[in-house]
């Protein structure tokens, strides 16, 4: 067998650590750590693996003396470690490794951008509130005059063996009403197994905005957001139905035909009764 | 099998004292004598479980397991092939360890389908077993002695009629392999989903037991892994993929009198064990997995049902106080303006 140079080893524990499950990473980390024999490349390649997974994943972290949590993802990024508060209208150094806010500076808001923003931070926080039992939502001003929220919640409970996240980002363009997003979920159950759901949705439409007044245009897009995720998640809960009534059912029988469990004694008989139906 | 390494391991007077680069000197003599591969990785498995021998490597191997416990099952296949160019010392290990989806061939003797996996697999030749042959033919590997490939014809036949009655379509196929005082075997059932309504599914399981004979009595050992795949890919709902496994273990005593009796004794566990974790799949995957998406998320307002929930405690602390005031006051209750 070949052996692997150190770039394309790299390569499998990029993906292994990009494909870990909701709170997880620092035990596919510690695992990786204990089989990898050579912690130096393993310590340099693993940092931008893992930049690349706290801004996917949406991992949220407390601004040096703030209250509220933000979502490091790449719509904050400045720097590979630099990420904007858009609420106290700060910037901050952010460690990947420790998932620590450092060295808070101030951070000029868009002007154009910033009246829409922040009425929409608060309608999102609104919505958030009251439909996300553990949801934190950050709102950026983003490239070309756009506006983006970025949504997660978390839910992790290893003790009973699984964990979850929700992740949605929705980007939109004021001018021209367009809002465009992606909901993603994945959970992990791991009980003497391990079963997972990734699911993915896309979603592209207009929403009204009134360019006059903030508050109007905030809660317009709001809603629209609040009535997108509702029906996702209504059809997933069908999805589900679905999957267990008709997929599940046809695999496999929760009994045979008879209803009655195999008669081990008897199966040969079995056998020369299906031979002889299926001459007839 | 247990019984050579514990020879050897007496023989040279090991102990879980010995540095591992000693006891790995005895290692590789050990292995050298043991031809099949199965027999060897159980071996390996026993020197590190049994004795404790070669922490390092069972670390590592405890690190790999966890690791593949945790990676998307929905590629495992790649996964695993992945892990094992990161740690190709563990290759052995890890093909024994990690259950993989199994594959579909047809015997070029009978006609017939039949399921390739690591019991029936030697380098790249695979064993029918409708014909016994090895394809593409294989000289040198290992086939069951003449009398336990009697049982496993039978089986072969019993789990058809049972993969009929369960799973209507679908391959099955039985593995027999001798093993000291016992033998050993894997029956294996696949079945893959029609494409209707745009959803998908595949069923793996894989019954791994070993029998062995004590007087007029069988004791069976089975270890049950069900690979279970669910996708569906619509407007409304977007890509959805729901899939992993779930493995467990039980033990049985069943009397017997003819070798025949071990296949019903086998199919009656085996039974069994689809029928409970059949259950346990469906709670984990269209139960827990979904409560555990929706405790993420609410459609319903969540302020709305605090209030109720509050509005709720309410009354009934009221209640209960009014219950208690009645209590300590009969006499009065007529006369109260509130009840």
């Amino acid at each position: 067998m070949a052996f692997l140079n150190d770039e394309k080893k790299l390569e499998i524990i990029t993906k292994f650590l990009l494909d870990s499950p909701p709170g997880e990473v620092n035990d596919v980390y510690n695992d990786l750590r204990s089989l990898m024999n050579n912690p130096v490349v393993f310590k340099e390649g693993v940092l931008t693996a893992l930049e690349q997974y706290n801004t996917e994943q949406f991992v949220t972290v407390t601004p040096p003396g703030q209250e509220h949590n933000v979502i490091i993802s790449k719509y904050g990024q400045i720097e590979p470690n630099i990420f904007v508060d858009p609420k106290s209208h700060q910037k901050f150094r952010f460690d990947h490794m420790q998932q620590v806010a450092t060295d808070p500076e101030p951070y000029e808001p868009d002007e154009a951008t910033e009246p829409l923003r922040a009425a929409l931070e608060t309608a999102v926080q609104n919505y958030i509130t009251d439909h996300y039992p553990d949801g934190i939502a950050t709102v950026y001003s983003t490239q070309d005059s756009t506006l983006t929220i970025a949504i997660v919640d978390n839910k992790y409970n290893p003790d009973n063996f699984w964990n979850g996240r929700w992740r949605s980002a929705w980007v939109i363009t004021p001018t021209t009403g367009e809002i465009k997003g992606t909901v993603k979920v994945n959970v992990h159950y791991f009980e003497d197994g391990n079963v997972q759901l990734n699911t993915e949705k896309t979603h592209d439409g207009t929403v009204k905005i009134d360019a006059e007044n903030p508050e109007t245009a905030a809660a317009a897009i709001a809603k629209y957001i609040h009535k997108v995720e509702d029906d996702f998640q209504k059809s997933l809960n069908d999805a589900y139905i679905e999957l267990n009534e008709n997929t599940f059912k046809e695999l496999r029988r929760a009994l045979p035909l008879t209803r009655h469990k195999i008669d081990w004694d008897k199966i040969m008989n079995y056998k020369i009764g299906q031979e002889l139906a299926g001459r007839e | 099998m247990s019984a050579i390494v514990t020879r050897i391991v007496g023989k040279y007077n090991l102990n879980p004292g010995m540095s591992t680069s000693d006891l790995s000197k005895y290692t590789s003599e050990l292995l050298k004598d043991l031809a099949d591969d199965r027999k060897r990785n159980q071996a390996r498995r026993r020197l590190r479980d049994g004795f404790k021998f070669s922490e390092d490597q069972g670390d590592q191997l405890d690190c790999a397991l966890d690791l593949m416990r945790r990676l998307p099952p929905q590629n495992m296949e790649e996964n695993l092939s992945q892990l094992i160019d990161l740690v190709p010392h563990l290759q052995d290990e890890l093909l024994n360890n990690v259950d993989q989806p199994l594959k579909v061939q047809r015997c070029k003797v009978k006609g017939r389908d039949y399921l390739v996996s690591e019991f029936n697999r030697d380098g790249d030749s695979c064993r029918s077993p409708w014909s016994n042959e090895y394809e593409p033919p294989s000289i040198e590997s290992p086939l069951p002695s003449s009398k336990l490939r009697r049982l496993e014809i039978a089986a072969n036949e019993a789990f058809d009629t049972y993969r009929e009655m369960y799973y209507e379509k679908g391959v099955s196929s039985a593995y027999f392999w001798d093993d000291t005082d016992a033998f050993a075997g894997a029956v294996l059932f696949k079945k893959v989903g029609e494409d209707g309504r745009k959803m998908k599914g595949a069923w793996d399981s894989i019954h791994v037991f070993r029998a062995t004979e004590r007087g007029r009595n069988a004791h069976y050992k089975l270890t049950s892994t069900i690979m279970l795949y669910t996708i569906t890919d619509r407007e409304e709902t977007g890509k959805l993929n729901l899939s992993g496994s779930m493995t467990r273990q039980t033990e049985a005593d069943y009397p017997y009198d003819e070798p025949q009796a071990h296949i019903a004794n086998i199919g009656r566990i085996i039974e069994d064990m689809e029928l409970k974790m059949r259950n346990s799949l469906q709670e984990v995957y269209f139960g827990k997995t979904r409560d555990i998406v929706n405790g993420l998320r609410s459609v319903d307002s969540l302020i709305e049902s605090r209030k109720q929930a509050e509005i709720q405690k309410e009354l009934v602390s009221r209640l209960a106080r009014r219950e208690k005031d009645s209590n300590k006051s009969p006499a009065a209750k007529p006369n109260r303006s509130d009840t």
